[in-house]
């Protein structure tokens, strides 16, 4: 993957510099298929035909390739295509490739690209994705108990990871009375809850041969597209979904997770994926992070990579960039935030919880 | 469409009093709205949830009774007071025996929640 942060290059470039890394990785020269992902680039660089331009940027232009989209884990759908592909035998190697490029717009313009994935008639009345967010925050502290001092804790934890990742945006720590006192953006969410604009974008290289690293469990789970529909705002169901899904798949619990990277784009976000993947008993995720559990060093890592909040969310990108993590997790390659894992699970969140992903991967034995 | 059948839906009366489900006020909003934004999701006394736009959120809570109207095919809500909610609880109430059943259910209702509350 490339560094996430504020680039200059092109989204094209930044997707050829995470896509020879993978390649070269993995002794690969020219996969079989191609799978693209790519949010909005229409709209943010005026390009489209992503999975064509893409190929022919690699220099692969004869190579098969196909984009897909699932808004905010795009990244995560294109690594289920990937896999898909493989698992059906139709490929022997797929390069899985995504990432956006944002920081060039206004955040009003950025704001409104996004807020496309959220309901129309919601989006009507103002809502943006951080207003949808406080919605949800505020229900989960009145009806969870989640306090700001927990929900501030997660983004003085990822902080502090992205502190020792080099490919991170951010990599300088924050205190917790600084993010308890940055201003109100959608009440009671504050500016340090929130995931920064980034670019960037990273790859992996699906194989059938036997890698060091396997794809154990992969699943998706729905929610509407409507907010107001929903029940519960306090938990995600597609999240639930998708974890049930990839539990079944990967024939293990949520008791053998060793390492978790989680779609912490608000830091509330964080504390309801840990229950809803089940990593955590209901009602004790925020008990866990003021406990330090879930930092690196703790019983079950969260985030190491700094997660969205700290290494940034270059939305297509920031699936794929999370099974990076954990492959260079579970392969010994995560110089200066190295944990001991076998086992991890990577979690994507689409739209505002209405397309998420749910993937485990393992250590080859 | 109804959101979890491929059926049609068909439009019904509801009643423009409900419990706010959440709420929040967002500092930047887009273009075309003016700041600071007040939002709310309003659960209407039958079930139907709405967004909702306020002119202040000072004194709500999630669960707080509001008054839903609407302006121009949008929806806006507003905080009602006790004498508010008092001439509307008798407004609805029919006989004298429902009566007294629904100030027993509200009482409980009252109770039931003060006991959530305390949850830490």
């Amino acid at each position: 993957m490339t560094r996430f942060g504020k680039r200059d290059e092109s989204l094209p470039d930044l997707m050829a510099e995470a896509a020879t890394a993978a390649l070269e990785d993995a002794l690969i020269e020219r996969p079989d298929g191609i799978v693209v992902a790519a949010m909005n680039p229409e709209e943010f660089t005026g390009e489209g035909n992503y999975g064509s331009l893409i190929a022919t940027h690699l220099g692969l232009s004869h190579v098969p390739a196909i984009r897909v989209e699932t808004a905010t884990s795009s990244g995560m759908a294109a690594i289920y295509a990937g896999f898909a592909a493989v698992a059906a035998g139709l490929h022997r190697s797929v390069l899985v490739v995504g990432g956006e490029k944002m920081t060039h717009l206004a955040t009003p313009r950025v704001s409104e690209i996004i807020g496309r994935s959220i309901d129309p008639h919601e989006r009507s009345y103002g809502s943006t994705m951080p207003a949808l967010a406080g919605l949800i925050t505020r229900a989960a502290m009145q009806r969870r108990g989640l306090t700001p001092k927990e929900i501030s804790s997660v983004a003085v934890k990822n902080h502090a990871h992205g502190a020792r990742n080099p490919y991170a945006h951010f990599q300088t720590p924050v205190t917790l009375d600084a993010v308890m006192e940055s201003r109100l953006v959608a009440d009671p969410l504050r500016l340090y809850h929130c995931c920064p604009i980034s670019d960037g974008a990273a790859a992996v290289v699906l194989s059938a041969e036997r890698g060091p690293v396997r794809i154990a469990g992969i699943g998706q789970g729905m929610d509407t597209i409507a907010v107001r529909y929903r029940s519960d705002l306090t938990s995600f169901r597609a999240t639930q979904e998708a974890a049930q899904a990839a539990y079944r798949m990967a024939g293990v619990g949520a008791e053998r997770i060793d390492v978790a990277e989680l779609h912490d784009a608000f830091s509330p976000f964080e504390l309801i994926s840990l229950e809803d993947t089940g990593l955590v008993p209901p009602g004790k995720a925020g008990r866990a992070t003021l406990d330090g559990d879930t930092a690196v060093g703790g019983r079950l890592p969260v985030n190491p990579s700094g997660g969205l909040k700290a290494r940034g969310h270059p939305l297509a990108g920031t699936g794929i960039s999370q099974i990076v993590e954990l492959c260079w997790q579970l392969r010994g390659m995560a110089a200066g935030r190295q944990v001991e894992a076998r086992i991890g699970l990577a979690q994507s969140i689409g739209g505002l919880a209405t397309n998420n992903w749910v993937t485990i991967v393992e250590t080859s034995r | 469409m109804c959101p979890d059948h491929p059926v049609a839906m068909e439009p019904c009366e509801v009643s423009p009093v409900g419990e706010v489900v959440s709420f929040t006020t967002l500092h930047s909003p887009p273009e075309g709205f003016r700041s600071p934004l007040h939002i709310a999701i309003v659960e209407l006394d039958g079930g139907a949830r709405l967004f909702c736009h306020g002119e202040e959120t000072r004194g709500v809570k999630i669960g707080s009774t509001v008054s839903v109207e609407d302006v121009n095919s949008v929806f806006y809500f507003s905080h009602m007071g006790f004498a508010d909610r008092a001439r509307l609880f008798w407004r609805r109430a029919g006989y004298r025996g429902e009566k007294v059943a629904a100030i027993g259910k509200s009482f409980v209702k009252g109770l039931l929640k003060g006991r959530t509350r305390e949850k830490p």
